[in-house]
């Protein structure tokens, strides 16, 4: 992923929300200056809400494990800033940034609704572009997300959905997306591979989020759990 | 009186001080008082429970039986210790049967007038003792310590058994006090007794609960305060065999950066999977075989892999080609392409598809010499042997690999894995005969050093 060459008129607005004050530091200094703003920074559940509120900013980059709130970590903040909306009346969007890639964690913070979730190993370019975004209001999937999202909604039993309003299963397209992701294909590899554009890539994944945080068939936690039984 | 230090034959020798008696686990009749002493005192078990029987019928020999058991753990150290017995569900041994057969026989003996004659005449004290007897041995058998987590018994007749014991106790115990204290009398006589010392039980329990509550809310704290501890113990003796020992490490090569990061990723990867280990995850299956492979690349050659894999199944000699076949090509990909090094393995219904990317320049198969043995054979003739199938397609940037497997046969099969080829050696190019020696200068653009490809 690219940095744009072009720098949108107003930077993005940024908080970030990490209980390690040295990898706060770290990520500022891989953000691009004028692209992105930071406006605020927390170490707990409870500052980052009072942040939040405070500043409405376009992204939160979120860490999932946080001291306080209710001991959930980054699903309390999500939880706790639910209709708090930017200045131009989009809703605060939620990045996950963290160092667990354990399929509980990363469910249960997508499902809370946060927007993407990156590892903490990203370079910094392509978190540039995660940021980005998640700040037009995209979703981003790491290979392993996606990897997920396969294991979860079942389609490596061969299931597909008839419609791609069902919400418990992924279309034909949505899984074709999702296995390009997981093979460590970009948005735009995806989009050449499959012969659509970008754009439309980011729809199908931004309809794989919607399933994925609103689906009720899959008790996703449960089966992040019981899903390697044999 | 239990404390016999220094025999060389008791039950926890492990443990530093004199040996404690234990109540035997394995080897025992009631409760393995007589067995514990047996180990203990390291004499025939036998001729201990002759000995106790004597005692019982001559008379002391009960409480001090009673007081042994109260007062002796049983032996945890024991092979088949309580780890095992509260596996099953307590039957009936013939050695109990045995102590059931004394017992009566010794109740018949108190009616005839045999050797405890005398006792007869005493029959409505006797018997109500020997109900309370029979009902706190019935209860207190299943409060044994070792039994505690047959209270929770997996098995429904267990779980019946564990209720039906101390409620049968219970009533015994009730019936035999009850004729105790009536003596004869009619039961109309005894209410008001009865009431009275009811009602001095509900005045105990009244001034007795809060002590109680608190003691066992104590005992609950002070039992999670050691979980506690005990968690916290294992983890700073692992943080210290694993990351600390890393640190240092990094610290004294912290002028090689390649190893710096070699050492961190490697750290990394333990300290996650001790995180978060799946315990349903079982050693035998082929995403466990995928991710050792990878790991291990990893480690040799210092770049990381994105690994994601779907799904799961045994591993079978399919399985296993195509782990050696993916292997080659994570090695190829970190040899010659360019991170990101990403492989993604999807198990299911439909087979095994498996996918090796990197972002360098790629190659295409058709530039590969026949005898660049290390693509060749190594990936498409180990697949293909297999039933699968290996593709390799050049990208804008990087070489994608991709590996195939059909599904598993619905049926298990037996065969035999000595008759895979892929069995005898990892090392890909080591496993066929070349054909000719590698020429110095080879067409494949990834592969300066004559690596294999």
């Amino acid at each position: 992923m690219t940095i744009p060459t072009t720098a949108p008129t107003t930077p993005i607005r940024l908080v970030l929300v990490d209980d390690h004050r040295m990898f706060r530091s770290g990520v500022k200094t891989e953000l691009v200056p004028g692209v992105t703003e930071v406006v605020g920074e927390a170490p707990d559940v409870d500052a980052a809400i009072t942040v939040i509120r405070q500043t409405t900013p376009d992204v939160v980059l979120l860490d999932v494990h946080l001291p306080g709130g209710n001991g959930n970590g980054g699903v309390d903040v999500i939880a706790g800033c639910r209709g708090v909306q930017t200045a131009a009346g989009q809703p605060v969007r939620f990045l996950a940034l963290s160092v667990s890639d354990a399929a509980e964690d990363v469910i249960a913070v997508i499902r809370a609704g946060a927007r993407g979730y990156v590892t903490k190993t990203i370079s910094g370019n392509d978190l540039m572009s995660a940021i980005r975004r998640v700040a037009d209001g995209d979703a981003v999937f790491s290979p392993r997300l996606a990897g997920f999202v396969l294991d979860a909604f079942g389609t490596t039993a061969g299931e597909v959905a008839e419609a791609d309003e069902e919400l418990d299963r992924l279309s034909a397209r949505e899984r074709e997306v999702m296995r390009l992701i997981a093979r460590g294909y970009q948005y735009k590899e995806v989009a050449k591979e499959l012969f659509i554009s970008i754009k439309t890539v980011e729809t199908h994944v931004s309809s794989v989020l919607r399933k994925l945080q609103l689906s009720s068939r899959h008790e996703l936690t449960a089966w992040a759990y019981g899903r390697h039984i044999l | 009186m239990s404390e016999t230090p220094g025999t060389p034959s008791a039950a926890s020798g492990a443990v530093p001080g004199p040996p404690r008696l234990y109540r035997s686990t394995g080897d025992k009749w009631v409760a393995g008082v007589c067995g514990g002493i047996a180990g203990h005192l390291g004499v025939s078990a036998v001729l201990v429970r002759a000995v106790m029987a004597f005692a019982i019928v001559a008379g002391p020999g009960l409480p001090v039986y009673g007081f042994l058991w109260v007062m002796t753990r049983p032996d945890t150290s024991a092979p088949g210790g309580p780890a095992a017995v509260s596996t099953h569900v307590r039957t009936m041994r013939p050695s109990q049967i045995l102590v059931v057969v004394g017992v009566l026989a010794g109740l018949i003996g108190i009616g005839w007038g045999g050797p405890l004659g005398g006792l007869g005449s005493h029959l409505s004290f006797v018997v109500p003792v020997v109900a309370v007897a029979a009902g706190a041995f019935l209860a207190w058998s299943q409060l044994d310590d070792t039994e505690r987590g047959r209270w929770r018994a997996r098995s429904p007749r267990g779980k019946v058994l564990s209720i039906a014991r101390p409620v049968i106790g219970f009533a015994l115990t009730l019936v035999g006090v009850v004729a105790l204290a009536t003596q004869g009398q009619s039961l109309q006589a005894v209410t008001g007794t009865a009431l009275a010392a009811f009602a001095v039980l509900v005045g105990a329990v009244v001034i007795a609960a809060p002590w109680v509550v608190r003691m066992w809310q104590g005992l609950q704290h002070e039992q999670t305060e050691r979980i506690r501890a005990t968690e916290r113990a294992d983890i700073a003796a692992h943080l210290h065999d694993s990351v600390l020992q890393t640190l240092a490490l990094i610290q004294r090569r912290a002028d090689d950066p390649a190893t710096v990061v070699r050492l961190a990723r490697a750290q990394e990867r333990e300290l996650r999977a001790w995180l978060y280990a799946d315990p349903h995850r079982s050693e035998d299956s082929l995403a466990t075989a995928v991710a050792a492979a990878a790991h291990e690349v990893e480690d040799d050659h210092g770049v990381p892999i994105e690994l994601v894999v779907t799904g799961d199944r045994r591993l079978d000699p399919g399985g296993v080609a195509l782990v050696k076949a993916a292997r080659e090509a994570m090695l190829n990909a970190v040899r010659h392409g360019e991170p990101p090094v990403s492989t993604y393995v999807e198990i299911g219904a439909q087979g095994v598809e498996c996918f090796v990317r990197d972002h360098g320049v790629g190659f295409d198969i058709g530039e590969i010499g026949d005898d660049r043995l290390g693509v060749r054979q190594s990936i498409l003739g180990r697949m293909s042997r297999h039933g699968g199938t290996a593709t390799i397609r050049r990208l804008e940037h990087g070489t994608e690999i991709a590996l195939t497997l059909p599904p598993l046969p619905p049926v298990a099969r037996s065969e035999p894995e000595s008759g895979d080829p892929d069995s005898v050696a990892p090392s890909a190019s080591l496993e066929l005969e070349p054909p000719t020696v590698p020429p110095p200068g080879s067409t494949s653009q990834h592969a300066p050093e004559g690596a294999p490809r």
